[in-house]
């Protein structure tokens, strides 16, 4: 039994998916990629078709940590005060007192997030970049762990609002989780016969075991040459042809913190190429924005970062 | 070549099984090269049970098309100038015998730049079949795609991930198109054929939403519709060609007919003929150039159509042999030749039953003997009218000289058709010979007095006025005998045969050209050099003369009329002869293309084959120089990775080296292997990406490690 800080690390890694695993069958890659994110303190929003897990890989997550979890449905009616909170006078006192929102919390659900108007949307912005909130001109700080899980139905659904871009930057990756195989689906509904599993999830990490973990994922070692090749994987984004709006530097820092974080889950020390290569389309892709007519020639942002990754000399 | 992604070698064909195979094996049948369509068709199908692929770059598959492109070139200008047999290269070796075969083939040689199509996009074709990639992209594809990709790439941009195109569809349509180039098979095993074949190949992409009934119904709805389709447009192909005469015909005439000779007498309206080239001269040493070129001579004047008839039938015309070098053609056997001319001229006619040009040479009087004529056959009537079938423009020598020539004697049997005269143009003739006492002592004189009643009483007229219409008790003939004394060439031919007849003289009416007109060092002849005289029997030496009344003022008068673009028309005139030249195989420019394309081709061949590999070493090589600011860049783990990149599967640029590994490993020789290496790379990225790097005994056990690998490596077998 080793007691390096990073094997440890691993372990809470083990016993979190272990116990993801347990509720979304099949979905192994993005629980790992969402691991990845909450270890390396970013966001993270899921963006796939209703009905394939988004929610419930979500709410496995927070069932998992024993932290504090807040949902919020994203509704077009929804406020920015609904989220940050409100200051409410008090006929007892008369005095104002602030009535956190759902913000305050550790792990935030924002569900359907596109649903909202983009008014609202962006009350996230600064909570999710700053890991504070300005209300009423006061700066209240968020918990040392806050992990935003947005899901979103794609794009061109009716009743839907397009996440502005500055929004999305916000996001440290978007990932799709898929439909699983037939096999999976039939135990999935196997599972589902009498009622949901994920009522009977336990907790396995506490507060703590999470930040170790972040803190562990901190240490992890990477090369300057591999800095470079992330940064060389943002700028050919914005050189690539058909690109309005290439990768931000955000872009090559939240890529090189979740590479950090896979690295550590992968057994390693330090960050290998590898790691960098698999999760550019999930960190870069969503930041993107193409021009109209290369999206109508059949471009797509996805399709640009894995030509990048097939043509820029990867280090060995 | 590697083998690691399964199902690979279904994308690369998107054709259900066997169809190319099938489809290959109908080209080669209907176009006589079964053997070569049979071996491609296998090639090209067993990509789906060969495993291994080449991994072929975008210069690569140009390359490739560029080499294809090339080919095409060379068919192309080898079919269109041929003059062999579509099937044979036997054409690139030139002898008198392949040029002999002339045009017989000329036709179907053109067809086989078609037929080749599937011969030629071959080894294009195989890059797809054999290639790892679904898709064949459009930068390798289009010129235009790829100069944009450059500039993009220019001006710092990554070509964006176009799109290609799997040609294996477009093949099969190639292919189809091409079993349908064939050569005069007048059977419907194509139309058959190809509707099976298209049935099959339309059989994954039927809707779903309908059933087969429906789908077969509809595909042989349209396959009826085609098929009348087709015979109708054989429909209308011969009534146009029916039309064809009221469509083209000339007013005075364009082509010469063996049988029949309209001419222009008792029209009015001026005589309007074009400067244009129609038959090029040269004679040898500045002798003079003979003085007219005769097409053809007929025998019957029909008055009331004012026609003249050969007077024979179309099967009078006798094949003539040719020498063994099948190019020199006897005219006359055993006939003294003192005079040659070479003499150039198009055949503008059409053979029906060979489907090749056909036409009537332009020769001298007294013709023995052609040389270098690439002539299919030659026939010659009694008349002496030559009919060649063979290329559309003809270059020949002709050798003559004075004496017999192949007309026959004049006519002694009952009918004496060289000495008939039409019963309504009797009575102006029997007035003109007894008023101006035309019959002299013996026939020499009776000539003389002929050419001197029309040299000194007719002038020489191109105009036909309103004053040369016949009354309706007067022939047109006799009007221009008795009353307006001026016409042009027809008139005075005509009347002279006549004449000449009714003073029992045998004569004949003959139609050609006149020479005239020095070119450079040769002659030409022009269309309003046309020309008719009368050919009339010397009964002393048994020989037809030429005879001609015509003021020789006719030359002049016709000149006059040149038009002021005439140079620039005979520059036109020039270029089209040397495109005719070229075009029906009469000169070496054919050779010297196609052998100028050799070369080429194997310059392309080689770099296909040979520059794959100079440009990895290159790539090799630029690596470790490029960037050596990063630690660890001098491991020994690359001298694996070039050892086993030499058994053939190098690492693509973006390919991180762990997956490549698995892919090189993929060799069942190489299994065990696998364990070890990763291994190995593990502590190789600890070197290189660990900031911490490795310790004095972990860096001499990485070294040590390769180093044993290496040798095991030297052991397993050599690469595929």
């Amino acid at each position: 039994m080793t007691t390096s800080p990073f094997e440890a690390a691993r372990d809470i890694y083990r016993k979190i998916a272990g116990n993801i695993s347990k509720i979304m069958r099949g979905q192994a890659g993005p629980t790992r990629q969402l691991l990845a994110a909450l270890a390396s303190g970013g966001h993270v929003l899921l963006e796939d078709f209703p009905g394939t897990g988004k929610t419930t890989l979500a709410k496995a997550l927070a069932r998992s940590i024993d932290a504090r979890f807040k949902r919020l449905q994203f509704t077009p009616d929804l406020l920015p005060s609904d989220i940050l909170g409100v200051s409410i006078f008090s006929q007892r006192d008369q005095q104002f007192h602030f009535h956190e929102g759902p913000v305050f919390t550790h792990i935030l659900l924002a569900d359907e997030i596109n649903r909202a108007s983009p008014r609202t949307q962006s009350a996230l912005l600064e909570a999710m970049g700053e890991q504070q909130v300005s209300v009423e001109g006061e700066r209240r700080n968020l918990p040392e762990l806050f992990f935003v899980i947005a899901t979103q139905n794609p794009v061109e659904f009716r009743g839907t609002y397009p996440l502005p871009e500055a929004q999305m930057d916000r996001f440290a990756m978007q990932f799709t989780l898929g439909y699983v195989p037939p096999e999976e689906e039939t135990a999935i509904l196997t599972a589902q016969q009498h009622d949901h599993p994920l009522d009977q999830l336990q907790p396995c990490a506490t507060l703590a075991d999470v930040l170790a973990l972040k803190r562990a994922v901190e240490d992890v070692r990477i090369s300057e040459e591999l800095k470079r090749y992330a940064v060389d994987i943002a700028a050919a984004t914005r050189a690539a042809s058909g690109v309005q709006l290439g990768a931000s530097p955000r872009a090559s820092i939240a890529l090189m913190k979740t590479a950090q974080a896979l690295a550590l889950f992968d057994g390693f020390d330090f960050v290998a190429p590898e790691q960098i290569q698999a999760l550019a389309v999930p960190v870069i892709a969503h930041r993107l924005v193409l021009e109209p007519q290369a999206r109508f020639s059949g471009l797509n942002a996805r399709g640009v970062v894995e030509e990048i990754l097939k043509q820029l000399k990867v280090p060995a | 070549m590697n083998e690691n992604a399964p199902g690979l070698e279904t994308r690369a064909l998107k054709t259900p099984p066997f169809l190319l195979l099938a489809v290959l094996l109908f080209w080669g049948w209907q176009s006589g090269l079964l053997l070569a369509g049979a071996v491609m068709g296998v090639l090209l199908e067993s990509a789906r049970f060969v495993k291994a692929r080449w991994e072929l770059s975008d210069a690569d598959l140009r390359r490739i098309l560029t080499f294809c492109t090339v080919l095409l070139l060379a068919t192309a200008v080898y079919a269109f100038t041929s003059n062999e047999e579509g099937g044979s290269l036997s054409g690139l070796i030139h002898g008198p015998a392949a040029a002999r075969n002339a045009t017989l083939t000329s036709v179907r040689a053109s067809s086989a730049f078609f037929r080749w199509l599937p011969l030629t996009l071959f080894l294009f074709m195989a890059a797809q079949a054999f290639g790892a990639r679904e898709k064949i992209p459009w930068t390798a594809i289009s010129f235009f795609s790829y100069r944009r990709a450059q500039r993009e790439r220019k001006s710092g941009h990554l070509p964006p991930p176009g799109g290609g195109l799997n040609i294996s569809y477009p093949y099969f349509i190639v292919c189809l198109f091409s079993a349908g180039v064939h050569p005069n098979n007048g059977g419907t095993s194509y139309f058959w054929g190809q509707c099976l074949l298209t049935v099959w190949a339309l059989w994954p992409f039927r809707s779903r939403r309908y059933g087969i009934a429906v789908w077969a119904g509809t595909l042989a709805a349209v396959f009826v519709l085609g098929y009348f389709g087709q015979s109708g447009i054989g429909v209308l192909e011969r009534v146009i060609e029916n039309y064809n005469p009221q469509w083209f015909a000339r007013f005075l005439r364009q082509r010469t007919d063996p049988m029949q000779a309209t001419t222009a007498i008792g029209r009015i309206g001026k005589l309007e003929m074009s400067g244009r080239i129609v038959i090029r001269l040269w004679t040898d040493n500045h002798t003079p150039p003979p003085e007219y070129l005769r097409e053809a001579s007929y025998r019957t004047y029909y008055s009331p159509r004012q026609s003249w008839y050969a007077g024979t039938p179309r099967s009078d015309f006798a094949n003539l042999s040719s020498e063994t070098n099948q190019t020199t053609w006897v005219l006359l056997p055993g006939k003294t030749n003192i005079a040659s001319v070479n003499i150039a001229g198009y055949l503008n006619g059409w053979s029906q039953e060979l489907g090749i040009p056909e036409g009537l040479l332009p020769l001298p009087t007294g013709s023995g003997r052609l040389e270098n004529l690439n002539a299919v056959s030659l026939k010659a009537n009694s008349e002496g009218a030559v009919l060649a079938d063979g290329p559309g423009l003809v270059i020949f020598d002709a050798r003559y000289g004075p004496g017999a020539t192949i007309d026959s004697p004049p006519d002694t049997s009952t009918n004496l058709l060289d000495l008939t005269v039409p019963t309504n143009e009797a009575p102006a003739l029997e007035q003109v010979i007894s008023t101006m006492h035309l019959a002299g002592r013996d026939e020499a004189q009776t000539l003389r007095n002929v050419s001197g009643f029309f040299r000194n009483h007719f002038t020489y007229s191109v105009w036909l006025g309103p004053d040369q219409l016949a009354t309706t008790n007067e022939t047109p003939l006799a009007r221009f005998l008795l009353t307006s004394r001026r016409g042009h060439c027809e008139y005075f031919a005509t009347a002279t045969v006549l004449l000449l007849r009714e003073l029992n003289i045998p004569a004949r009416y003959a139609v050609g050209y006149a020479v005239h007109e020095q070119s450079g060092r040769g002659y030409v002849v022009r269309e309003r050099d046309a020309h008719a005289w009368c050919l009339v029997w010397d009964a002393d030496t048994r020989t037809w003369e030429n005879f001609d009344t015509t003021p020789a003022s006719w030359v002049a008068d016709e000149a006059k009329r040149a038009s002021v673009w005439q140079r620039l028309s005979d520059l036109r005139s020039w270029i089209g002869y040397q495109i005719a030249k070229f075009r029906w195989g009469q000169t070496n420019l054919r050779q010297y293309i196609l052998w100028a394309l050799v070369p080429m081709l194997a310059l392309l061949l080689y770099q296909i084959i040979f520059r794959r590999g100079r440009r990895q070493r290159r790539k090799g090589g630029g690596k470790t120089a490029a960037a050596v600011f990063w630690p660890g860049l001098d491991s020994e783990f690359y001298l694996l990775e070039r050892k086993l990149a030499a058994r053939g599967v190098p690492r693509q640029p973006g390919e991180p080296l762990s997956a490549w590994l698995t892919r090189a490993l993929d060799e069942p020789a190489l299994k065990d292997l696998r364990g070890p290496l990763l291994e190995l790379l593990r502590l190789h990225y600890r070197y290189r990406f660990d900031p911490r790097g490795l310790s004095a005994p972990e860096r001499e056990t990485l070294t040590r490690e390769v180093k044993a690998r290496l040798d095991t490596l030297s052991q397993v077998a050599g690469p595929r």
